[in-house]
């Protein structure tokens, strides 16, 4: 890695900090104003008032919100994420088991979304002003109007039942047993212990909810490209390329398509936050193990901890895929690499 | 919400296209489970924690009888009947000492024995363990806060001494948390270990658990009852509904739990599928205040009046829900089944002009319910909007989080009304009236000093038959004062292929040592 992208992470790394302190101090006040009470939620027959005192005075909840929020950030600093006040466990292990579940899930999505973005984008391109152009223009608009959760259960429909060649419950098949977690990445655990027949599950489980994720990101994608490609295909030295005789398709690959590139980077690196918004109802609807899921345990139960460090994790998540971006566009763009 | 409504607009659309799915299903997916002695349920909770004394989740209680004991179980009509214990009784006159004789041939998934040790240290030591910091005390020991010392008078036989009455306490034997853990095991592996990896006594070992997604259980050889007849279990947690029925309509399950009315009818018509909808011992009810209109009992009474409950069953739950007038369920000892709160609109006519209201002036309320909490619980409330319209109430309704809920009851700023379900697989009357009208009770929303005296003596009553009789008479009593207005019993919706055979539980739990394959 070079000098100038160390320095552009580091620049990040400094930034995300306050970023986080706000986040995390915005999540602490709006959860702590609603007219909700998480320990009320979860008392059982035999509880008095005068428990539920000492139980809220147990998760400090008695305290003013600046004090609650100080010690939370405290403890936060030091690793300590708390104990979940629904799942009585503590809450950094429940978020490390879901947490890799979540990351295969988001990156199989990104990379399907990115693969038939650029496929769809460049078909689109290849096809301008003709009927196939239309064609693809009116389906991603379709894809686009439709939410990442109605696309999981049209997918379950298609591909689970009318058709039922794809499983859409859980991460592995029920004749499987999960290994023991190595990294908690079920697809990289199955290679390194040697499970071909585990591997294959759990890829063919993660297709469907990829899919779901993907199409929110793939229309965008080729819509972006084609007009980036546009755009840059008016350019002199594209003119110059033609009248040296280079091929078509060299031209498009070699010296179109990595300017055009640039503006869909910027777009996935949004999109990718995006997509972790959305993994939020896919995961329930697929019954995928992944934060997601656990969020909406939390959200239901009002499980403040959980809640507090699920959206403190999708924040440094978000944060980390920026500073990606901006690393792979400062190596695409040599421009920048000067700029900087 | 605006997400929830999206989901049901496709699903209708989606209907017909769900009908045609069946056609194109593998035969090798239709007979896959059977044939391999493998069971799948599509269940849609899953559990808090695997510490069965931890947490009071009724929704979890069908999960954690799968793997762990409980001193007492229950019969399909939900009558106690023996488990682990075979004898029980007072072995005293003032009902502060329960004998209990525990089975010699109760064995752990560990292999180890279970003894009186293990129940002492289960429902006496445990709950008065030290509390780490952020940690929280098990919810057994809120609802054993009367048992001052469990006496072990040898490795079959405990007395369980009690600080005041419990006539309960025979109930909670076989209700939330009670459920006996091992002492030896828990104390060598520690708690963190033991919800990764519970060791019970119960019918099934847990063989895998992916947290909100997936429970595996495989036979326990040595289970005191007999070896259950699917020697494995896998239990897909899905909390969609739509892809709960798409789990069974596919057949990827053999089971699918709690599917939509309408999608519950709709898969019962294909082939190979069964569906049952019955209603359980949980009720759904309008917890009453009396703030704002509801201030004059005549009010109260006549909302109560104008609701049809027998259309809301029919519009909703196909007419299995059935409709209650107190506050338990049919046939529980604390139902009085000679009583009836008639459905009037006349009398609540009548009763609204008596405090100068009517169609034309009608008495404006606020009514919250939860969407999606309960079975149709939006919908119900809507058409209960409807029915109060039609008489003279004007309920302005708004859609609330339960946790809103237990905040507002809690600081005694709920509605008039909020639709509301209660649960109660023991169909013991205390955890009925006892926690929902007796106003020291954290759960109760009419407070009122007359309900006390008609509550409270029950709770320490010895004699059965006298506390039986009292709730009886107590339950009426509110309902006839308008301090609660009972809907009717809440309604499960079980879907499975017609090879597997199902034991039916009026509790509504679904257990998995209750399935085995038709032959």
């Amino acid at each position: 890695m070079s000098r100038i992208a160390l320095l552009l992470l580091f620049r990040r790394t400094l930034l995300a900090v306050p970023i986080l302190l706000c986040v995390s101090a915005l999540v602490f006040l709006v959860l702590r104003l609603l007219p909700a009470d998480p320990v009320a939620m979860s008392l059982p027959p035999g509880a008095t008032a005068d428990d539920l005192a000492r139980l809220r005075q147990s998760f400090g909840l008695d305290r003013a919100i600046p004090v609650q929020y100080v010690l939370w950030l405290g403890k936060i600093i030091t690793g300590d994420f708390g104990t979940s006040i629904f799942f009585r466990r503590d809450v950094g292990e429940l978020i490390a088991r879901a947490l890799p579940a979540t990351l295969e899930l988001i990156a199989a999505g990104l990379l399907l979304g990115i693969a038939a973005g650029i496929i769809g984008g460049l078909a689109m391109f290849a096809w301008r002003g003709r009927t196939g152009e239309q064609v693809l223009d009116l389906a991603t608009s379709g894809l686009m109007a439709i939410p990442e959760f109605l696309w999981a259960i049209v997918l379950i429909l298609l591909f689970g039942v009318m058709w039922p060649v794809m499983p859409f419950i859980g991460r592995l098949g029920s004749g499987l047993v999960q290994p023991a977690p190595l990294t908690g990445f079920l697809l990289i655990d199955s290679v390194i212990i040697g499970r071909l027949d585990v591997f294959v599950s759990a890829l063919r489980h993660l297709m469907l909810p990829a899919m779901a994720l993907a199409i929110g990101i793939a229309p965008l994608i080729m819509r972006v490209l084609r007009s980036s490609l546009l755009d840059v295909i008016q350019e002199d030295y594209i003119t110059q390329a033609r009248l040296r005789g280079i091929a078509e398709h060299t031209i498009l690959v070699r010296h179109a398509l990595r300017n055009a590139a640039l503006p869909t980077i910027s777009l996935i690196g949004v999109q990718a936050g995006f997509m972790f918004g959305g993994t939020v109802l896919v995961e329930m609807i697929f019954a995928y193990p992944g934060l997601g899921n656990l969020m909406v345990d939390a959200v239901r139960n009002h499980d403040l901890p959980v809640i507090q460090a699920v959206a403190l994790i999708y924040c440094v998540l978000v944060l980390g895929i920026n500073a990606a971006v901006d690393v792979i566009y400062l190596a695409v763009n040599p421009k920048l690499r000067f700029a900087t | 919400m605006a997400n929830e409504m999206d989901r049901r607009a496709l699903l209708k659309l989606t209907t017909g296209m769900g009908a045609l799915a069946a056609l194109g299903i593998p035969a090798e997916v239709l007979a896959q489970s059977a044939a391999k002695g493998l069971l799948t349920i599509a269940y849609p909770t899953d559990v808090p924690t695997w510490d069965p004394n931890a947490r009071a989740l009724a929704a979890a209680q069908s999960l954690y009888k799968a793997v762990f004991d409980q001193p007492l179980t229950q019969n399909p009509d939900i009558t106690p009947k023996p488990a682990i214990i075979t004898k029980w009784g007072y072995v005293d006159d003032k009902g502060l000492a329960l004998g209990l004789d525990l089975r010699s041939d109760v064995v752990f998934h560990d292999g180890s024995k279970m003894t009186a040790e293990d129940f002492r240290y289960s429902f006496f030591e445990r709950p008065r363990l030290p509390v780490p910091e952020g940690g929280r005390k098990l919810d057994s020991g809120f609802i054993w806060r009367r048992l001052k010392e469990v006496e072990v008078v040898s490795p079959t036989r405990a007395i369980m001494h009690l600080s005041e009455p419990m006539p309960s306490a025979t109930a909670w034997l076989y209700f939330l948390t009670s459920y006996v853990v091992p002492k030896a095991y828990l104390e060598k592996v520690g708690l963190d270990e033991f919800q990764r990896k519970p060791v019970g006594s119960g019918p099934y070992k847990l063989i895998e658990y992916q947290q909100g997604a997936r429970i595996v259980l495989e036979a326990h050889d040595a289970y005191w009852g007999g070896k259950v007849a699917i020697p494995r279990v896998t239990i897909e947690l899905v909390r969609d509904p739509t892809a709960r029925v798409a789990a069974i309509e596919s057949r990827r399950a053999d089971v699918a739990v709690d599917v939509p009315i309408r999608e519950a009818l709709r898969l019962g018509k294909l082939a190979g599928l069964t569906t049952t909808i019955d209603s359980t011992a949980d009720i759904t009810l309008l917890q009453i205040t009396a703030n704002g209109g509801f201030s004059d009992n005549r009010a109260r009474l006549a909302a109560h009046h104008a609701i049809n409950k027998e259309a809301l069953s029919k519009a909703f739950f196909n007419g299995a829900a059935k409709s209650i007038s107190v506050p338990a369920a049919h046939n529980t000892p604390g139902y009085p089944e000679d009583f009836t709160f008639p459905f009037s609109e006349e009398k609540a006519i009548a009763l609204l002009k008596e405090i100068g209201h009517g169609p034309q002036n009608p008495l404006n309320i606020k009514f919250s319910t939860s969407s999606g909490a309960f079975p149709s619980d939006f919908d119900v409330a809507r058409a209960l909007v409807q029915m109060w319209k039609k008489v003279g109430i004007n309920a302005e309704l708004e859609t609330i989080e339960l946790s809103t809920y237990q905040e507002r009851l809690r600081a005694r700023t709920l509605p008039e009304a909020t639709l509301f379900s209660w649960g109660n697989a023991a169909g013991d009357p205390e955890m009925y009236g006892g926690y929902l009208l007796d106003p020291k009770s954290i759960f109760s929303a009419f407070k009122t000093d007359d309900l006390a005296p008609k509550f409270q003596p029950l709770l320490v009553e010895t004699d059965e038959k006298k506390r039986l009789e009292g709730y009886k008479a107590a339950h009426r009593y509110a309902a006839e004062k308008g301090y609660t207005i009972p809907l009717y019993q809440t309604v499960r919706t079980i879907v499975h292929q017609n090879g597997i055979a199902m034991t039916k539980y009026d509790n509504g739990f679904v257990l998995p040592q209750g399935f085995s394959f038709k032959t």
